[in-house]
C-alpha cells in the first residue's frame, strides 16, 4: 500500500509560508517566542549556572584536584559559617553597586563600561572631602558630604563620555574604557606626589581619621553600613525603573532609540542623566569601600570591581533586585575561590574564569529559552 | 629643554614608533575584516591577552618561538570561534558577547598563567628569548630610514604587508566585496545564494588570529614575558583605530603609526629628565584616543549592518 495521496481534483496545497521552508529535516524547527516570561529568564540563569559549574568541574579536574573537594572548599569559603557568610556580604557590597551602575545604564542601551573608573573617581572624591572637611560635625553630616562628593565625582567622570556621546555621537564603550585608564594614571600621579603619605614609599595616602570610618553593622565583622546603603539603592533603582516616568523613558530608549525619538524623548538629555546616575552609583561604591574597608586611598582598592559589576548586571538580566542576589553569589565565589586555593592549591584566579564562563553560558541559555521547538504537525 | 631633541632621541623615538604600532596595526586590521562582515568583535583586548599567553606558554615549554606564534594564532582563533558562535549563530547582542569574551579571555590567561608558573620566586620571572630584529639586506644600511623601517621584527613586516593585501582583498576580490556586502546588507547577499554565517565565521576567526598575533608580538617579540596586563588597553585602542581609520586599511595604518609616535615620544620623554609626571605621559595615548574619536565623526564608511544580528526570514 502506498501512502494516501491527494486526489488530483482536491483542494490545492496551501501556499507554504516562508517560515515553513526553514523546517529542518525530521519535521521540526525553532520558533521564536513573542514573549519570554520572567520564569523562563530565571530558568535560563539556572541553566547557565549549571553549565558553568560543569565547565568549572572540568577545569578543576584538569588542574589535578578533586571536584567534590574543590566545590566543598568553594562553598565553605563562601557561606560555610557565619564569619565567611558575613565576609561574603562584605565582598558583595561594592559589587551590588557596580552591578547596579551597569544595569541602570544598560537598560537605557547605554554601554557604560566605565564603572571601574567611576568607582575610583568616587573614592578620590570621598578621600578629598574627608581630608578637607574632616572636622564637620555632627558625624552623619560628614558622611553625607563624603558620599555626596563621591556620587558627584563618579557622575562627573561618567559625564565626559555621555556629553561626548550626546553631542558628537562618540562611542561611549570606547570612551568609558579609555577613561578607566586615564583616571588610574591620574590617581597614580596624585598618590606619587600631592596625596602621598609622607612616611611611606608606597603609593598610598595617609590613613583616614577614625571618625570617617563607616560604622560596622556587627562588632565582630567587617560588614559595614555600605551593604545596607547598596541594598537600599538597589530598591530605589528598581522603583525608578519600574514606577517612574524617567524609568519608562529609560526602558523605552533601551528598546528602541528611534521610537523614543518619535515619542518626543530628549535623547541627548536622557543619555546624560542616565550616565550621571550610573556614574554616581559607581562613585558611591568607591566611597563605601574607602570609608568602610580600606581607610586609605591606594591603587588596588578596586581590582576589576567595575568589570565584575558588568558581568553581574548581565547575569542578573539587568534586573536591579536580581543584581543584589547575583552580587552576593559572586562575592561568595570570590571568597570561596581563595579558600579553594588554600585547600587544593588551584589558583584563586579560577574565579575569573568562572565569572567569564558563567556570563557566556547564561547569555546563550537566555537566547535558548526564547525559542521553542515546533514539530511539523503543530505548524500553523 | 632644547637639548632633549637630539638626533639620538628622535631616531630612538622613530624606531620605537614602528615597533609600538605593530600590535595595534595587527589587531586593528583583523578587526577591520571582522567588522566588514558586520560583526563587531569587542573582545580584542581579551583575545590579545590570551594569544600573548598561549604563545608565551608554548614558546616557554618548547623553546621554539615559531610554535609559540602558532599557539598565539590558535588561541586567538579559538576565542574568535566563541565570538562567532555567539554573534552569528546564537545572535546574542554583539556588544554583550564581546564584553563577555573579553572577561573570559583575560581571566583564562590569568588563571592558566598562575596554574602553569606557580611557586616560582618573584626574582625568577619566567621569560623567553625574544625574536631578533630582521635586517632587510641593503635597505637596512640606509642611514636613518634603514634603522627606522628596515630593522624590525618579522611580525612588523607582516603587519605592514597586510595593509595593501587587505585593501586588495576588500576592494578588488570577489570574496572580499561579498564580505563587505554582508556587512552592509546580509539579506541581499543571502538571497543571492551566498551562505552568510560561514563567511562571518571566517571573517571573525581571521580577526581573532590577527589579535592573537598581536598578543604574540607583545610576549614573544617585544617583552619576552607574560603578565595579565600585557595588552594594556591596546585592544581597545585598536578598536578605536578602525573607527578612526574609517574602515580603510590605509588610514588604519596611518592611525597606528600616529599612536606609535605618540607613545614612543612619551616613552622617550620619560627617559629624559624633563619635569613632567610620567603618569600624565602614560595617560596621553588614551586621552588622544578620545580626542581622535571626537574629531573623526565620519561614520559614512561604517558597515551598515555592523553589530546588527542577521536573522534569516525574520523581517
Amino acid at each position: 500500500m502506498s501512502a494516501p495521496t491527494r486526489p488530483p481534483d482536491g483542494p490545492p496545497e496551501p501556499a507554504r509560508s516562508p517560515r515553513s521552508s526553514l523546517m529542518q529535516p525530521g519535521g521540526w524547527r525553532l520558533q521564536k517566542r513573542l514573549y519570554t516570561s520572567p520564569l523562563r529568564e530565571l530558568a535560563a540563569v539556572i541553566l547557565g549556572v549549571i553549565a558553568s559549574l560543569a565547565i568549572t568541574a572540568v577545569l578543576v579536574t584538569v588542574s589535578g584536584a578533586g571536584v567534590g573537594e574543590s566545590f566543598r572548599a568553594l562553598y565553605d569559603g563562601a557561606f560555610g559559617n557565619k564569619d565567611s557568610a558575613l565576609e561574603t556580604l562584605v565582598s558583595a557590597t561594592p559589587l551590588i553597586l557596580t552591578g547596579l551602575a551597569a544595569a541602570f545604564a544598560f537598560r537605557a542601551g547605554i554601554w557604560n563600561i566605565g564603572g571601574e573608573g567611576q568607582f575610583f573617581a568616587g573614592a578620590m572624591g570621598a578621600w578629598w572631602f574627608a581630608d578637607t572637611f574632616g572636622g564637620i560635625r555632627p558625624v552623619p553630616l560628614l558622611f553625607v558630604g563624603i558620599f555626596l562628593t563621591a556620587a558627584l565625582a563618579g557622575a562627573a567622570w561618567a559625564s565626559i563620555a555621555s556629553v561626548l556621546k550626546a553631542r558628537y555621537g562618540t562611542n561611549e564603550i570606547l570612551t568609558t574604557v579609555m577613561l578607566n585608564f586615564v583616571i588610574l594614571f591620574i590617581l597614580s600621579y596624585l598618590l606619587g606626589g600631592p596625596w602621598r603619605s609622607p612616611d611611606t614609599f608606597y603609593f598610598q595616602t595617609e590613613r583616614m581619621a577614625d571618625n570617617t570610618f563607616l560604622p560596622r553593622i556587627f562588632s565582630d565583622s567587617r560588614l559595614h553600613w555600605g551593604f545596607l546603603i547598596a541594598v537600599a539603592i538597589a530598591v530605589v533603582v528598581y522603583l525608578v525603573l519600574s514606577r517612574t516616568s524617567l524609568g519608562f523613558d529609560i526602558r523605552g530608549l533601551g528598546i528602541n532609540l528611534t521610537a523614543a525619538e518619535y515619542k518626543g524623548t530628549n535623547v541627548g538629555r536622557l543619555i546624560v542623566i542616565v550616565m550621571a546616575l550610573s556614574g554616581a552609583i559607581a562613585g558611591i561604591a568607591g566611597a563605601g569601600e574607602l570609608t568602610g574597608i580600606h581607610h586609605q586611598l591606594q591603587l588596588d582598592i578596586a581590582v576589576d570591581l567595575g568589570f565584575i559589576g558588568i558581568i553581574i548586571a548581565l547575569v542578573a538580566r539587568l534586573n536591579p533586585l536580581a543584581v543584589v542576589v547575583t552580587a552576593i553569589a559572586f562575592g561568595g565565589l570570590i571568597n570561596g575561590a581563595t579558600n579553594v586555593q588554600v585547600v587544593t592549591g588551584i589558583p584563586a584566579a579560577l574565579v575569573r574564569v568562572i565569572q567569564g564562563v558563567t556570563l557566556i553560558t547564561v547569555l546563550v541559555a537566555a537566547v535558548a529559552v526564547r525559542y521553542r521547538v515546533v514539530t511539523g504537525k503543530r505548524d500553523e | 629643554m632644547s637639548d632633549i631633541w637630539t638626533e639620538g632621541f628622535i631616531l630612538g623615538a622613530l624606531v620605537s614608533t614602528v615597533r609600538i604600532a605593530t600590535p595595534l596595526l595587527l589587531a586593528a586590521l583583523g578587526e577591520l575584516v571582522a567588522e566588514s562582515s558586520g560583526i563587531l568583535n569587542l573582545s580584542i583586548e581579551g583575545t590579545m591577552t590570551l594569544g600573548a599567553f598561549t604563545g608565551f606558554l608554548v614558546a616557554f615549554e618548547t623553546e621554539n618561538l615559531w610554535l609559540g606564534v602558532l599557539a598565539a594564532a590558535a588561541g586567538g582563533a579559538a576565542m574568535a570561534l566563541i565570538m562567532a558562535f555567539m554573534a552569528a549563530t546564537v545572535k546574542i547582542n554583539q556588544v554583550v558577547a564581546g564584553l563577555a569574551l573579553n572577561i573570559l579571555g583575560i581571566g583564562l590567561a590569568f588563571f592558566w598563567f598562575r596554574s602553569s608558573f606557580q611557586g616560582g620566586s618573584s626574582l625568577d620571572i619566567p621569560n623567553v628569548k625574544t625574536f631578533q630584529f630582521v635586517e632587510i639586506p641593503l635597505l637596512s644600511s640606509i642611514p636613518w630610514v634603514g634603522e627606522i623601517l628596515f630593522t624590525q621584527h618579522w611580525l612588523t613586516y607582516f603587519a605592514v604587508l597586510m595593509v595593501p593585501v587587505l585593501w586588495l582583498f576588500l576592494n578588488k576580490t570577489r570574496y572580499g566585496l561579498e564580505l563587505r556586502s554582508i556587512g552592509h546588507n546580509p539579506e541581499a547577499v543571502d538571497m543571492r545564494g551566498i551562505n552568510v554565517v560561514p563567511r562571518q565565521y571566517a571573517a571573525v576567526v581571521f580577526g581573532g588570529i590577527m589579535a592573537g598575533l598581536a598578543g604574540a608580538f607583545l610576549s614573544l617579540a617585544s617583552t619576552g614575558l607574560f603578565f595579565p596586563q600585557v595588552a594594556a588597553g591596546r585592544g581597545w585602542i585598536a578598536l578605536a583605530l578602525v573607527i578612526f581609520g574609517g574602515w580603510r586599511s590605509s588610514w588604519i595604518f596611518i592611525g597606528a603609526l600616529f599612536f606609535g609616535l605618540i607613545d614612543a615620544t612619551q616613552l622617550s620623554l620619560q627617559a629624559t629628565d624633563i619635569d613632567l609626571p610620567y603618569q600624565l605621559l602614560l595617560a596621553l595615548p588614551f586621552v588622544l584616543t578620545i580626542i581622535a574619536l571626537v574629531l573623526n565623526r565620519d561614520r559614512s564608511r561604517s558597515p551598515l549592518s555592523l553589530a546588527i544580528p542577521y536573522h534569516r526570514g525574520e523581517r
